[in-house]
């Protein structure tokens, strides 16, 4: 116990790539066992997630449960992780939506050993940008979470679908790939640089040593005041977590990437990796550049009210259901961002607490309703083996329990009372009003057109007509199923009826965080 | 009195058909016999040093000795060499053996 | 037990129900409606408590019962939530008790418990009738059982638990959890019958309308909670704050953020309450199964946005000075007597009996609206309640019309619209209790004088008009309620007097005691609902009974509203329009044959097809809202902006460095540096090529090179080098 408790955060981070190491040494044959073991096995950080959260004293200012060791000693880099409460509601979140998204992918069928690995391999790559206070680990597992992304939508993403693209048709999957991969990558360029180029003039990467110097840093690089590298700086990091998030006009990869992962992966894809942008915002630019932040929060608010706007849309303008389920993402991080944006500006005042409140809800909030959507346009996708909407119609006495199932997520999605989204949203939007109040009434647009997409989404399934091609040939959405929606329906309903239960903690954390490095 | 020129000059005599019987016989036993030659020359030229020169020590002997024992070893191994060469070929013409060629 | 505790408790009981019968008990349709009713029941005996307890404790106005709980941390303060009972609370859970209880015994009923299963029923349509043979060997098509039976009562137990929660709550936001909830199950309830194309598009049209609203709403709900710090009632209501609200002047026409806040809020109600110009949503939400949820629509969820401005008056009212009405009040009064004239009209020229009385609601919502528009707080709580009572009636009463029409429907076979009026006419004899209960309904709508609630309410509503000098409302209330008596009386002549114009209307039966019962609890307060806001100084019978309404739920304001001094001149305009309307609406339509078209089409010509048109409104919207937002959505920012300009741009740089690419490879690489490479290798074989002759596996030969060579070195080291 003394052992665990002492070396928590790295046996949470390291614990996943064990049982990668474990399943890779299985039987290829054997498919049944590598399922169970990958899913067993990633109850393990699930389980370790829950000690921590119940033993981390939400009080203690600054972080938990540090661990530090030398790594790369002459540039000062070291393997130095921690959690406060922001991180630690983004640790509970991925570690709970990884064994569910392993079991939601109990359908792969094809090289199910090699699937599983990259799975486990990605929920350390994810973890680590959460646990990490080094700026040069944390960008070592930023991109290691890319590679098993890439190839589980490369490898396991939708099997139909073209893309053409200069006259020449490619497979969608491929397409989105290489788009996802590709546009990712463009935005670690400059995050990298720009973490080098703090790196020279601060003389560390240590991220709280960085916290506390970063305003205080004096002296020139290459000739360049450190006014501008600062800026520089600031826009490399802004555009890479914007694309990751993301923010429109960058939003475009994403789409593409949802709609052709394979479902487990869209849950992990919408559920904790979009978070990683929004984290990296409120763990790294607004302590590290409060003034250029508030100096451009205008137009991070300008592209998060464009985002909420044209994703709600786009939305409201698919076909596709899961495109329109990825669509409804960008809407949704629109508000995450917006809040930030609006906390960036006036840091530190009680609006700005309630935005970033917002925002960080928000990100729980949306991992569990898109993760779910993702997840329930899966099902429906297994048993029709299309996601046009107009091919389904009328399937609710079909399919009565994933009928409503899938209106109570979608309801969580829109942002109904008593369901999770509404209270992050009335957050960011109660923080928002007072600073940018055009932005906040611009927003409403998108906000309505929530409502729009939800129930064209469920009109075109489970509403009107019956479709008789489907009769007989559509089952009931079976345990295994219901068994991954549960956790998170009641998760959902929680936040919604007692946000107190993460509220508090993420409450105390963005006080304590913010008015000690900013 | 013999002088050590003459012994010098017997040598390199001695020496000299061996290397002619080196480079120009194509029978490769030939070839080893006019090694034997050379070598036998240099041991004159270290027993006539080493009488002329140095004749408290016995080192120019014991060269001499050192060198037989190589030359019979070398004839040993060469022979055998060529008995294997001669299954596998049928000749130990020493123009035929050429599989090193360009 | 504490009172606020049993607040707390109030509406959990529905909720418990939902989940049980969603969970549980969803196969056994008895179990299900008898869950639904005793949550129904319970929360009915804790509001009857709660009301008993609130007479007691006197008061209670400024000493409302309230509790609170943090709910969830705000920076250094937690936002409180809590449940809140003062005087108008008081009487919005009587009348919403009542009403919710009533619903509930009637659907059983309604959706025909006990009734055989369906010959052809399916899930997601309303039923369509089953045979059956009786002893004789007779068959006989009977009404079928709804086949999502459980699911109705377990949807219409969330609606009350939103409802419930709506009105008890201390503050704004869990009152717009419950206004939310309520949003949820209407939508759900108005596409129950999910499979119709129509029932699926009423209730989309109805969840999006609303929700203009209450978006719209919701920033109200920011502005003034980052104004006041909070949005509980005692806070945002108290003396500072309304000071605070009406100090700060927004840059919005230099207005007070009062004002704006009060619009914002207002046009929540406006969605809800479905005002012009929000109203279309109304009358396609009788989609929904018949009576219930369009008594729902029209009884109970409207009513919350009427609440919701009584509520809010305090702010809505702020800046008052005088007695002359603020900007927003203005608004309001423009808006609902607009709405009220407005909705009126097109409820002339109806034929659907649940669409008249659909806009007759809209047109009541109006009233109030205007009412509260020109300060006339209790006159508008008092319409509420008592139109509460009445519409519910009418509604219920329609329900039970258009059954016993399908009754008759399914006996003859015959193919007509069950709820066309013209197919109607003389089920006087046939439906008794409905008959006479509808007339009660009928009359209180139409203010028919004295005896009736909705007369004491209406008359309020036009006293204050005349006390408060708002001439133009006066007038267009009073127009309004002319047309509301007259296509009352329409409806009433056309469903019930006369002759039948059908065979079906001929075999019509009176329904069963579940519904009549309701029909009957809710006539009586039809009736007597009215009689406790009779001003004191009414002729006559004024003085009998106190003023309990004005006493009582005046309390709720601050400031004690004053009560109005008695003027004939008001009393005679109800009287006339009220009598007068009802007059001509029998004459018009006392003897219409079957087959005859209506009267008015003649009359009004091409303005009667823009009534029964509903002035075109839904044409109107598809034209400028909804085609051109699925346009944009569709074809603007997803296949322009996102696929063709976006995109674009990605690809155009994939595709430039793509080229790049290509030049580097082509101009650099290829010749350059993989030159070098080449001509390197190239060279290195040549001269081996060239060198290559040499080796010609000789030993001989290769002795004597090493032979030349080493002469070579020696001489030239000894002719060359070794020079002093």
């Amino acid at each position: 116990m003394e052992f665990i408790m002492n070396y928590l955060l790295t046996l949470i981070l390291f614990s996943p790539v064990l049982i990668a190491i474990v399943v890779i040494l299985l039987p290829q044959e054997e498919v049944k066992l590598v399922r169970w073991v990958a899913f067993l096995g990633s109850l393990i950080p699930l389980a370790l997630s829950l000690i921590l959260w119940f033993s981390f004293n939400p009080d203690q200012p600054g972080f938990q449960f540090q661990e530090q060791y030398a790594w790369y000693e002459p540039i000062n880099s070291s393997y130095h992780v921690g959690v406060d409460g922001i991180s630690l509601t983004m640790v509970m979140l991925t570690t709970l939506l990884t064994p569910l998204a392993i079991l939601a992918s109990y359908t792969i069928k094809d090289r199910v050993k090699l699937y599983m690995f990259f799975f486990l391999m990605l929920e350390m790559g994810m973890l680590g940008v959460f646990l990490s206070l080094d700026l040069l680990v944390f960008f070592v597992f930023w991109e290691l979470g890319l590679v098993p992304m890439y190839f589980l939508i490369n490898q396991w993403g939708s099997e139909t679908g073209e893309r053409e693209i200069w006259g020449r048709k490619i497979k969608a999957r491929t397409y989105a790939s290489f788009k996802f991969m590709i546009y990712t990558m463009a935005g670690s360029l400059g995050l990298l640089l720009a973490i080098q180029l703090i790196g020279v003039v601060a003389g560390t990467f240590d991220m709280l040593i960085l916290f506390e110097q970063m305003g205080s840093l004096k002296g020139t690089l290459m000739g360049l005041p450190v006014g501008t590298v600062k800026t520089i700086a600031f826009w490399a990091f802004v555009i890479a977590f914007a694309i990751k998030v993301p923010v429109w006009p960058f939003h475009t990869w994403l789409p593409d990437a949802h709609t052709e992962a394979p479902t487990a992966g869209s849950m992990i894809l919408a559920g904790v990796l979009l978070k990683l942008g929004a984290y990296g915002f409120l763990r790294l630019v607004l302590p590290l550049y409060p003034t250029e932040a508030k100096y451009y929060a205008g137009v991070l608010a300008l592209l998060a009210t464009l985002a909420i706007i044209f994703g709600a849309l786009a939305s409201y303008g698919q076909n596709d259901f899961k495109r329109l389920v990825a669509y409804s993402s960008v809407n949704h991080m629109g508000f995450v961002i917006l809040g930030i944006a609006a906390a960036a500006f006036a840091i530190n005042t009680e609006s700005a607490t309630l935005a970033l409140n917002g925002a960080v809800l928000q990100m729980f909030n949306h991992g569990l309703s898109a993760a779910g959507m993702f997840f329930l346009v899966g099902v429906i996708y297994e048993r029709t083996h299309t996601r046009d909407l107009n091919e389904y119609g009328g399937l609710f006495p079909l399919i009565p329990v994933y009928g409503g199932i899938l209106i109570f997520t979608s309801m969580a999605s829109l942002g109904l009372p008593g369901l999770g989204g509404f209270i992050s949203e009335f957050l960011v939007v109660r923080g928002t009003w007072p600073i940018f109040t055009f932005f906040t009434i611009l927003s409403m647009i998108g906000l309505f057109f929530t409502g729009a997409y939800i129930l064209k989404g469920i009109k075109q399934v489970l509403h009107g007509p019956l479709n008789e091609r489907w009769k007989g040939h559509l089952s009931e959405i079976n345990v295994r199923e219901v068994f991954i929606i549960t956790p998170l329906m009641i998760l959902m309903l929680l936040v919604g009826v007692w946000p107190a239960v993460l509220l508090d903690v993420i409450n105390r954390a963005v006080m304590m965080f913010y008015s000690l490095y900013s | 009195m013999i002088s050590l020129s003459y012994f010098l000059v017997f040598a390199a005599a001695l020496f000299c058909i061996g290397l002619y019987g080196v480079l120009a016989r194509k029978n490769a036993i030939a070839i080893l016999m006019g090694i034997e030659l050379m070598l036998n020359a240099v041991v004159i030229n270290l027993i006539a040093f080493w009488r002329f020169r140095n004749f408290e020590n016995i080192t120019g002997q014991a060269f001499a000795v050192i060198v037989f024992a190589i030359a019979a070893a070398e004839v040993a191994v060469g022979l055998a060499l060529f008995i294997a060469i001669y299954r596998r070929r049928h000749t130990i013409a020493a123009d035929e053996i050429d599989l090193l060629k360009w | 037990m504490e009172t606020s505790t049993l607040v707390w408790l109030l509406p959990v009981p529905p909720l418990l129900a939902f989940f049980l019968i969603i969970f549980l008990t969803n196969r056994s349709k008895r179990l299900s409606h008898t869950l639904g009713i005793l949550g129904a029941l319970l929360s009915f005996i804790g509001s009857m408590v709660i009301m008993v307890l609130a007479f007691q404790s006197g008061h209670l106005g400024e000493h409302p019962f309230t509790s609170v709980i943090n709910w969830f941390p705000t920076g250094d303060t937690w936002f409180q939530i809590g449940v809140w009972v003062d005087p108008l609370t008081v009487a919005t859970l009587f009348f919403v008790a009542w009403t919710v209880l009533m619903i509930f015994i009637y659907s059983v009923g309604y959706q025909n418990f006990g009734q055989p299963k369906g010959d052809h029923d399916a899930p997601g349509l309303p039923p369509h009738g089953a045979t059956v043979e009786d002893e004789h060997g007779h068959k006989h098509r009977v009404p079928s059982i709804e086949p999502l039976y459980s699911r109705f009562f377990a949807f219409i137990s969330l609606f009350a638990f939103g409802m419930y929660v709506l009105v008890v709550s201390n503050n704004l936001l869990t009152l717009f959890v419950g206004w939310e909830i309520m949003g949820l199950c209407s939508y759900l309830l108005i596409g129950f019958w999910y499979a119709k194309p129509s029932a699926r598009a009423a209730a989309i049209k109805a969840f999006l309308t609303t929700r203009v609203g209450d978006v719209v709403m919701l920033l109200g709900l920011v502005y003034l909670y980052s104004l006041a710090g909070s949005l509980s009632y005692n806070v945002i209501f108290s003396e500072e704050t309304l000071h605070l609200l009406t100090s700060t002047s927004t840059p919005i026409l230099g207005v007070s953020a009062a004002v704006i806040i009060g619009i914002f809020l207002f046009v929540g109600t406006i969605g809800k309450s479905a005002q012009w110009p929000l109203h279309v949503w109304l009358p396609d939400a009788m989609e929904g199964p018949t009576p219930v949820s369009a008594m729902i629509h029209a009884a109970t969820m409207v009513s919350a946005g009427v609440y919701l401005v009584i509520r809010v008056f305090p702010i809505i009212s702020a800046g008052m000075v005088h007695g002359e009405p603020t900007l927003t009040m203005n608004i309001m009064a423009f808006i609902g007597a607009f709405t009220g004239l407005f909705a009126a009209t097109i409820a002339v020229a109806q034929n659907d009996v649940k669409r008249v009385l659909a806009y007759s609601t809209i047109s009541q919502l109006g009233y109030m609206i205007a009412a509260i528009g020109i300060g006339a707080y209790v006159a508008a709580a008092f319409h509420l309640f008592t139109h509460a009572f009445f519409k519910a009636l009418l509604f219920l009463g329609s329900g039970s019309v258009i059954h016993g029409v399908e009754h008759g429907v399914l006996h003859t076979g015959e193919d007509i619209d069950p709820q066309d009026m013209f197919n109607m006419g003389g089920l006087r004899k046939k439906m008794p209790i409905t008959f006479w209960t509808f007339l009660i309904g009928g009359l209180a709508l139409s203010g028919f004088p004295f005896l009736t609630a909705g007369f004491w309410s209406k008359d309020e509503i036009l006293a204050d008009a005349f006390a408060h000098s708002s001439w133009i409302v006066l007038i267009v209330l009073a127009l309004a309620a002319l047309l509301t008596a007259f296509y009352t009386m329409r409806q009433i002549t056309l469903t019930f007097l006369g002759k039948p114009r059908t065979e079906s209307a001929e075999h019509a039966v009176e329904s069963k005691w579940t519904m009549t019962l309701p029909l009957i609890f809710l006539a009586g307060f039809a009736i007597v609902a009215g009689w406790p806001g009779i001003p004191l100084d009414f002729p006559v019978i004024g003085g009998f009974i106190p003023n309990f309404i004005h006493e009582f739920v005046g309390e709720t304001l601050a400031e004690h509203p004053e009560a109005i001094t008695f003027n004939w001149f008001p009393l005679l305009i109800s009287l006339g329009v009220s009598l007068g309307g009802l007059f001509l609406g029998w004459f018009v339509y006392r003897d219409i044959p079957a087959g005859a078209p209506d009267p008015l089409k003649k009359a009004l010509g091409p303005v009667y097809k823009i009534l029964q048109n509903k002035y075109y409104f839904d044409e109107l919207y598809d034209f400028i809202f909804v085609r051109p937002a699925y346009w944009i959505s569709r074809t603007f920012t997803y296949l322009w902006l996102d696929r063709k300009i976006i995109d674009g741009i990605l690809h155009f740089i994939a595709r430039v460095t793509f080229s790049i690419g290509g030049i580097l490879r082509n101009y650099i690489d290829k010749p350059i540096v993989n030159g070098f490479g080449d001509f390197v290798g190239e060279s290195v074989k040549r001269i081996g090529r060239s060198a290559r002759y040499i080796q010609t596996g000789r030993v001989q030969q290769y002795m004597v090179m090493a032979l030349i060579i080493a002469f070579g070195t020696l001489f030239y080291y000894l002719f060359f080098l070794s020079q002093p």
